[in-house]
C-alpha cells in the first residue's frame, strides 16, 4: 500500500489517510462509526450489506463507505440526511425478512441488528407480507444455527476462506433465495471455527453449549488466559453468578488478534464437570472419606515432617501457574529434595542440562508472519497451538515458504512447500542437516548423527529454501519434544539453524512450561536456570524410586504422565502420594491417599509464561466449586504448616512479584552450546504416532469439555481407538 | 442567683407527633424551647444513587416514594428533567393528564396534611373527614395506574395509559342490598373522568366541612395563630417553597411564575398569607385545596372534549404499544432495546422542578450520554423547611413544637432520600 | 358592630357549634366504611399485586425466558436461569420473584412480549416464615393456573390502552 497522503473531510472536518484506504477504515480510525454488517477489519472487503452507504460530494448515489476508497479533496457525510435515508432504507430491507425472535434468541442484547436498527431504522415497520423461512443446518455440537435470521453479510463464508483457509462454495441463489450454503458446514471440522460466532452480526450463528442460559447484559466480563496451550490467548470470562458461562476472545493483537481456538472457547465447560472433587478426601483402610481442609493439610504437612525430604518427589502440570510453580519450588527446597519436575511427556531426559532457560518461540508470536521459510519439525501445529497454525497461515498465504518434518501427514489449509513424513525424525533432520551444512563443518554436537547419511532432494530442497530465507524459523514443536531421541532432535534442529541462518524455535507443553522452567520446577535447575550441586530424579524415573511421599500438582497420573509407562500402578506401590487437583477419577483412587481439591484456571489467580516469555496475570473469575481452593492459597498454608520462614504471602500478585525480583530480566536464548557428539539414537527414531496428543485430550480441562468432545475430531480418535 | 442550666431532650424519632423518623434534640428552658436541633437521615435509601446504577425509566418507581404523600408529583420532576435533557414535549393530552394528577395529588397531600395537623395538635374529628375524601382520589389513582399509592404513571414522553372508560365498581354483599350498591355505584357508571367530575362538584362543600370545624376554632386559633412566624424577607432567606413561603406573603408559585406543562392556560388563584404564622399557612392550603378543585375542573373538560395520544410516538425513547410489539420487526427491536437497555440521554445538564404540593421540588441530573444518568440530584422542599425549625420554634414552648413540624408538613421519605 | 358580633358569637360559643353540627350531621349520615372482608372496596383491573405466570390455553408455559422482566425490574427482585426446555424451547429453570423486593412497578408485565409474567390483582397474601417471601416458579405458575379466568378478563378490560 502506497504512504501518499490523501487529504479529504469527513462531515465537515479535515481528514488524512492513506492512498488506497477505503473512507471506513479511516473514519474508524479518527472515531467516527458508520454502521456496517458485513465489514471487518481482518476480513475482506464484500460490501454486500449495504448498511455503510453514506453520502460524498459529486457522487450521484450514496456509496458504499467499505469499499469507497479514499481521494484528495472527497467530501464525506455520513449522517447527511441523504445519508441517513440510504441507511435507514437500508435497514428496513433487511429487517424484512428477519424474524421476529428476539425474545427468544442469544443474540438478544449484544445483536448487531438490534442496535443498528435502534440506531439508523425506522421505528414501525411497513411490511406486511410472509417473512420468509430458511433451513437450518447441522453444524455439530459447538455451533447452533437459525438460518432464518441471516441477513447474509457473509461474514462466515469470508472467515472460512480467508482465516481458516478451506476453499468450498459460499452462498447460493440470489435475493429472496440466497442462502449460505455448504460452506461452513465444512468449515466447522476447524479448530477455529467457533470464531465465526462472534463474527456473525446476528443472532443465525451461536454458541451451542452456551444456547439458552445467560443474557450479555446479566454477565461480567472478567479477563483471563487460556490454560490450554503455550500462546497464551487473551480470553473474557462471561460470569453469571460465579459461574462461567462462556468464553470470548479478547483483542490481542501480539498474541491472538481476535481469535481464539475452539479449545479456549469451550473447555470453560470442564470446569462443571461431575467429577469435580468437592471437597478433601483421605483414603483409610482402601476407602475413601471426606475430610476438612484442617484435616487434608495437617495430615499432609505431618507426612512430609515425617519423611525425609530428599525422599519427597513433586511432579507438577506443566499448566499450573507461576505462582504455585513458584511456591511447589520453595516447598521442594526446603524440603531439602530435587526431585521435582513438570515435564511429564518427556521422554528423552539424556541431555537436559542442554535445555533453554525456557523453552522460547524463537521469535515473538506475532513475528511469525513476517517469516519467509518455515521448517516445522515434529509438530502438529494446527492442534498444538491453533493460534501459531493461523499466524503459520498467514504467512503462508503471504509468500513464505512452510515446511514440515513428521512422521506422520497432518493436513493444512495452506500451500505446504515441502513435507517430509513417514520416517523418523532424526532421519528426516539429519538429512537435513547435512544438505544445510554443504560446504561447511557440522556443529561437533550432530557430527556422530549425521554420519554416512546422504540428504535426499526433498531434504535438499528443505535446505536451500531455509538458506534462502532472510527471516527463517525452525520449529520444534510437542512431539518433538516427546521423541525418544529428543536430544538427537534438538542438535540437528540447532545444528541446521546454525548453518542456515535461521532462528530456532520451541513449542512447548501444556500453558506455563516456560514459566515453570523459570520458576525451577526442574530436578536439574533452581529458579532462574541455576543449576543444581545435584540433578533430582525427573518425571520419568521418580516414580521407580522408593519415596516416602509424592506430591501430583494439577495432573492425571494415567493421562498426562506420559514419561512413565503404568504411572498409576507405581504410583500405588508408593507409601504416600498426595494429589492436588480440581478433579477426581478413577485412576487418582488407585494412585493417590490423600486428594486435595484445586481450583481451575477459572478460579484462581495466577500468572502464565507464553511462549514468547510473555507474563500474563490473570485473576479468579469464578466461584471455586465445592469447597476447591485456589492453588497458590493451598501451597501457601502448607507452608505454613511446615513453618517455612517468608510464606506470608497475602495474594498471588505477592508471589509472582518474589519471583519476578529473584529471577531480574530474563533474556530468552535458544542457543545450543553442546559440543561433545551425541551417538546415534538405537531404534528410538521409528515413526511413532502415540506421542501425539488429540487437540481435545491435552489436558484434565479439555478432556472433560462436554461439546468439544463430541466433536467430529474427538469423534473420528474415539472411533479408531484400539 | 442559682445558675440556671437548660436540659436537652429528645423529641422522636419514635413520637408520633414526629411525622415519621424526625429526630429533634430540644434544648429546654422548663417548657420553653431554646433551641431545636433535627438529626435526619433515618429514611436515607440513596435514591439518587441508586438511579445512577438504572437505565432512566427505571427509577420512575422510586421517585413515587421520596415524598411518599404526593407520589405522582415526585415522578413529574423526575420525568421533566429527562424530557428537557431529550428535548422532547408530550402530547399536550398528556400534560393536561399530568396537570390533572398533580392537582389531584396537592389535594391529596393537603388533606393529608389537614388531618395530621389537626391530630397532632388536638382536633381529632377532622381526620376522619380528610381521609374520607382521601379515599375517593385513591380511587382515581388505582383507576388510572393500578395502585392506590405508587403509581409509576408518569413516563418520559408522556403518561403509560390513557384514562379508563369505565370505573371499577361495587359488588353486591350480605352486608349491603342491591339497592345500596347502586347507590354507591351510581357515581361509578361512567368514565374516570365523570367520576372526577362528580368529585370537583362534591369536593367544595367538604372543605367547608373542614373550615367548619377549624377555621374559627378558638382551639385550633390558640395553637396556631401567631406560632411559628417567619417574616416574608427570612421566607426567602430560608429557601422556604410552596405554602410555607406564601403562608409569610411572598407570592411565588412556579404555576405561575415558569410555568410548565399546560399551567399557564388554566386560571386559578395563588393565596398569599399575612402573618407567616401556623394559621396562615393553615388558610393557604385550605385554598389551596379549593383553587387545585378549579384547575382539576377544567382539565377534566378539557380532557373530555380532546381525545388523543398520550404517549409521545418516538420509539427511540418510547416503547412501542403492544400489539405492535407482537407482529413488527422493528417495534419488537425498540422494545427488547427499551426494556433492556433503555435510551440514551444525550450528555448535559439539566434542571426541572414543579410546584410540588409542599414547594419547590426539582431534579437535576447531569448526563453523560449513556442511557443511566451520571448524577441525579433531588431538591425536596421539606428540607428547606426542617432547616428553620430550630429557628421557628426557639422562644415556644414545647407543645408548639408539634404546630410547628405539622405546619411545616415534612415527610422523610424526600428529606432524607 | 362587628366587634359585637364577634364578641356575641364569642359568648355563645358559635363556632364550636359551628363545628359541632358537622359531627352531628354525619352522626346521621349514611356510612361511608365498608364491613371488610365480607364487602370489599372496587378494585380496578389495572390493579398490581401478586405476581402470576400464565399458560396458553393448551397448558403450555408462556414464558420463553428472554429475560426482559429480569432486566427491567429495577428492584432486581426477578431471578430467572434458563436453558433448553424438554420441549426443545428456550425456557426458565428458575424463575423466582422476591416479594420482598418487589415494588409493584409493573414493569415486569409492560417488558412480557408473550403476557406471560402479569400482576394480579391479589393483594391480601401474607407470609409466616422467613423464605416464604420468594415466588418460585410451581408457585407462579400455580396463581397463574388459578386465577386465569380473572386475569384473561382483566387484561381483556385494559387491553385497549395499551
Amino acid at each position: 500500500m502506497s504512504n501518499d497522503i490523501v487529504k479529504f473531510e469527513v462531515d465537515g472536518k479535515p481528514v488524512e489517510g492513506r492512498q488506497g484506504q477505503m473512507i471506513m477504515e479511516v473514519t474508524d480510525a479518527i472515531g467516527v462509526y458508520i454502521p456496517r454488517f458485513c465489514y471487518h477489519e481482518k476480513l475482506s472487503i464484500a460490501a454486500n450489506c449495504r448498511m455503510c452507504l453514506v453520502e460524498v460530494d459529486n457522487a450521484p448515489k450514496p456509496l458504499v463507505a467499505c469499499a469507497t476508497p479514499i481521494g484528495e479533496g472527497m467530501k464525506v457525510f455520513t449522517r447527511s440526511p441523504k445519508a441517513a435515508a440510504a441507511q435507514k432504507a437500508t435497514m428496513e430491507f433487511l429487517l424484512i425478512n428477519h424474524p421476529l425472535d428476539c425474545p427468544i434468541c442469544d443474540q438478544g442484547g449484544e445483536c448487531e441488528l438490534q442496535d443498528l436498527a435502534m440506531g439508523y431504522g425506522r421505528d414501525v415497520s411497513r411490511y406486511t407480507e410472509k417473512k420468509r423461512i430458511v433451513k437450518d443446518k447441522d453444524l455439530g455440537p459447538l455451533i447452533s444455527t437459525d438460518m432464518t435470521r441471516c441477513i447474509h453479510c457473509t461474514r462466515c463464508v469470508r472467515f472460512g476462506e480467508e482465516i481458516a483457509g478451506i476453499q468450498e462454495l459460499g452462498t447460493i441463489g440470489r435475493a429472496e433465495d440466497m442462502k449460505i450454503s455448504t460452506y461452513i458446514e465444512k468449515s466447522i471440522d476447524h479448530e477455529l471455527s467457533g470464531n465465526i460466532i462472534d463474527l456473525c452480526p446476528v443472532g443465525a450463528l451461536n454458541n451451542k453449549p452456551y444456547r439458552y442460559s445467560a443474557r450479555a447484559w446479566e454477565m461480567e466480563q472478567h479477563p483471563t488466559v487460556s490454560p490450554h496451550d503455550c500462546v497464551g490467548s487473551n480470553l473474557f470470562a462471561h460470569v453469571l453468578r460465579g459461574t462461567v458461562k462462556r468464553i470470548v476472545p479478547r483483542n490481542n493483537e501480539a498474541i491472538n488478534e481476535t481469535w481464539i481456538s475452539d479449545r479456549d472457547r469451550y473447555s470453560y465447560e470442564g470446569i462443571y464437570s461431575s467429577d469435580r472433587m468437592q471437597s478433601p478426601r483421605v483414603k483409610e483402610g482402601g476407602q475413601w472419606h471426606e475430610i476438612s481442609w484442617e484435616d487434608a493439610l495437617e495430615k499432609l504437612a505431618q507426612t512430609l515432617r515425617e519423611s525425609n525430604g530428599e525422599k519427597v518427589g513433586i511432579l507438577a502440570s506443566p499448566s499450573v501457574t507461576i505462582e504455585e510453580a513458584h511456591l511447589l519450588a520453595r516447598i521442594a527446597d526446603y524440603l531439602g529434595t530435587a526431585n521435582i519436575d513438570h515435564r511429564l511427556r518427556r521422554r528423552d531426559f539424556s541431555d537436559q542440562g542442554e535445555d533453554a532457560q525456557f523453552p522460547w518461540l524463537g521469535c515473538d508470536i506475532a513475528d511469525i508472519e513476517n517469516c519467509d521459510a518455515v521448517l516445522i519439525a515434529g509438530s502438529n501445529i494446527r492442534k498444538e497451538a491453533p493460534i501459531l497454525a493461523h499466524r503459520l497461515r498467514k504467512a503462508a498465504v503471504g509468500g513464505a515458504k512452510v515446511g514440515f518434518a513428521n512422521s506422520e501427514v497432518y493436513d493444512y489449509y495452506f500451500k505446504v512447500a515441502e513435507y517430509l513424513a513417514g520416517r523418523g525424525l532424526v532421519e528426516q533432520l539429519s538429512g537435513i542437516a547435512v544438505a544445510a551444512a554443504q560446504g561447511k563443518k557440522l556443529t561437533s554436537a550432530v557430527t556422530d548423527l549425521c554420519k554416512g547419511v546422504k540428504a535426499d532432494k526433498q531434504q535438499k530442497r528443505m535446505a536451500k529454501m531455509l538458506k534462502d530465507a532472510t527471516h527463517g524459523l525452525v520449529l520444534l514443536g510437542n512431539i518433538a519434544g516427546r521423541h525418544k531421541a529428543f536430544s538427537a532432535v534438538r542438535a540437528l534442529a540447532a545444528s541446521i539453524a546454525s548453518t542456515t541462518g535461521t532462528r530456532l524455535g520451541f513449542l512447548s507443553e501444556g500453558a506455563n512450561s516456560a514459566g515453570a522452567h523459570l520458576a525451577g520446577v526442574l530436578p536439574h535447575r533452581r529458579s532462574g536456570g541455576k543449576t543444581r550441586d545435584e540433578d533430582g530424579l525427573h518425571a520419568g524415573e521418580m516414580l521407580d524410586a522408593d519415596l516416602h511421599a509424592v506430591l501430583l500438582f494439577g495432573l492425571e497420573p494415567d493421562l498426562d504422565l506420559t514419561a512413565t509407562e503404568d504411572a498409576v500402578k507405581k504410583l500405588a506401590e508408593q507409601r504416600f502420594v498426595v494429589a492436588f487437583s480440581p478433579y477426581t477419577s478413577d485412576a487418582l483412587d488407585d494412585a493417590a491417599d490423600l486428594q486435595l481439591p484445586i481450583g481451575t484456571f477459572a478460579e484462581t489467580a495466577g500468572t502464565f509464561v507464553n511462549c514468547e516469555g510473555r507474563w500474563q496475570s490473570f485473576a479468579g473469575v469464578a466461584k471455586p466449586v465445592g469447597q476447591a481452593r485456589p492453588g497458590w492459597k493451598v501451597l501457601r498454608v502448607l507452608g505454613n504448616l511446615l513453618e517455612i520462614e517468608g510464606f506470608e504471602y497475602l495474594s498471588a500478585a505477592d508471589v509472582c512479584d518474589e519471583l519476578q525480583e529473584l529471577l531480574g530480566e530474563v533474556t530468552p536464548d535458544n542457543a545450543y552450546r553442546r559440543k561433545k557428539a551425541l551417538r546415534k539414537p538405537n531404534g528410538e527414531d521409528a515413526p511413532a504416532s502415540d506421542v501425539d496428543i488429540p487437540i481435545y485430550e491435552v489436558d484434565a480441562i479439555v478432556r472433560r469439555a462436554t461439546a468439544l468432545q463430541l466433536t467430529p475430531e474427538a469423534q473420528r480418535l474415539r472411533s479408531t481407538d484400539p | 442567683m442559682p445558675e440556671i442550666q437548660t436540659f436537652t431532650m429528645n423529641f422522636g424519632p419514635q413520637h408520633p407527633a414526629a411525622h415519621g423518623v424526625l429526630r429533634l434534640v430540644l434544648e429546654m428552658d422548663g417548657e420553653v424551647i431554646h433551641s431545636a436541633d433535627p438529626h435526619v437521615g433515618l429514611l436515607h435509601r440513596a435514591t439518587e444513587k441508586l438511579a445512577e446504577s438504572k437505565p432512566y425509566n427505571q427509577s420512575i418507581g422510586y421517585m413515587d416514594r421520596l415524598d411518599y404523600i404526593s407520589m405522582i408529583c415526585n415522578e413529574h420532576g423526575y420525568v421533566l428533567v429527562i424530557e428537557k435533557l431529550l428535548g422532547i414535549t408530550p402530547p399536550i393530552r398528556a400534560q393536561y393528564i399530568r396537570v390533572l394528577f398533580d392537582e389531584i395529588t396537592r389535594i391529596l397531600n393537603h388533606l393529608f396534611w389537614l388531618g395530621a395537623h389537626g391530630l397532632d395538635i388536638g382536633a381529632m374529628t377532622i381526620f376522619l373527614y380528610c381521609f374520607r375524601e382521601r379515599e375517593d382520589l385513591m380511587d382515581i389513582y388505582e383507576a388510572v395506574s393500578g395502585t392506590r399509592m405508587h403509581a409509576t404513571y408518569y413516563r418520559p414522553g408522556g403518561v403509560y395509559r390513557d384514562l379508563p372508560e369505565a370505573m371499577p365498581k361495587y359488588q353486591a354483599s350480605k352486608w349491603r342490598s342491591k339497592k345500596s350498591v347502586a347507590k354507591l355505584n351510581a357515581i361509578r357508571e361512567g368514565s374516570l373522568l365523570d367520576f372526577i367530575d362528580a368529585f370537583t362538584v362534591k369536593f367544595p362543600a367538604c372543605v367547608d366541612q373542614y373550615e367548619n370545624l377549624l377555621t374559627d376554632n378558638r382551639i385550633w386559633k390558640q395553637r396556631t395563630v401567631n406560632i411559628g412566624v417567619v417574616p416574608p424577607e427570612r421566607a426567602l432567606q430560608l429557601g422556604f417553597t410552596g405554602p410555607m413561603l406564601r403562608g409569610s406573603g411572598v407570592e411565588w408559585d412556579l404555576r405561575k411564575k415558569q410555568p410548565y406543562e399546560v399551567y399557564d392556560q388554566l386560571d386559578f388563584d395563588i393565596p398569599v398569607g399575612t402573618n407567616g404564622d401556623c394559621y396562615d399557612r393553615y388558610l393557604v392550603r385550605v385554598e389551596e385545596m379549593r383553587q387545585s378543585n378549579k384547575i382539576v375542573k377544567q382539565c377534566v373538560d378539557w380532557l373530555r372534549e380532546n381525545p388523543g395520544p398520550v404517549m409521545l410516538e418516538d420509539r427511540k425513547i418510547v416503547a412501542p404499544t403492544r400489539v405492535e410489539m407482537k407482529d413488527d420487526m422493528e417495534s419488537l427491536i425498540h422494545h427488547f432495546k427499551l426494556f433492556t437497555e433503555g435510551y440514551c440521554v444525550p450528555a448535559g445538564e439539566a434542571y426541572a422542578a414543579i410546584e410540588h404540593p409542599k414547594g419547590e421540588f426539582g431534579v437535576y441530573m447531569i448526563s453523560d450520554g449513556a442511557n443511566k444518568p451520571y448524577r441525579v440530584k433531588i431538591r425536596a422542599a421539606g428540607f428547606a423547611h426542617l432547616g428553620a425549625m430550630s429557628e421557628m420554634v426557639t422562644g415556644h414552648m414545647l407543645a408548639d413544637v408539634v404546630a410547628v413540624i405539622g405546619t411545616q408538613d415534612i415527610v422523610f421519605g424526600e428529606i432524607d432520600r | 358592630m362587628a366587634t359585637l358580633n364577634s364578641l356575641v358569637k364569642t359568648f355563645l360559643l358559635w363556632e364550636l357549634l359551628q363545628g359541632l353540627r358537622v359531627t352531628l350531621r354525619n352522626f346521621f349520615a349514611e356510612k361511608v366504611t365498608i364491613q371488610y372482608p365480607e364487602e370489599k372496596t372496587p378494585q380496578s383491573p389495572r390493579f398490581r399485586g401478586l405476581h402470576a405466570l400464565r399458560r396458553y390455553p393448551n397448558g403450555e408455559e408462556r414464558c420463553i425466558a428472554c429475560k426482559l422482566c429480569e432486566a427491567v425490574c429495577p428492584a432486581l427482585a426477578i431471578t430467572i436461569e434458563s436453558d433448553t426446555g424438554p420441549d426443545g424451547l428456550r425456557r426458565t429453570t428458575r424463575y423466582d420473584i422476591d416479594l420482598f423486593k418487589c415494588i409493584y412497578c409493573g414493569f415486569c408485565e409492560e417488558a412480557c412480549p408473550v403476557d406471560a409474567i402479569v400482576e394480579t390483582r391479589i393483594h391480601e397474601y401474607h407470609m409466616e416464615t422467613p423464605g416464604q417471601n420468594i415466588l418460585t416458579k410451581d408457585m407462579l405458575l400455580a396463581i397463574g393456573d388459578k386465577y386465569e379466568a380473572m386475569i384473561a378478563a382483566d387484561k381483556a378490560a385494559d387491553a385497549a390502552y395499551l
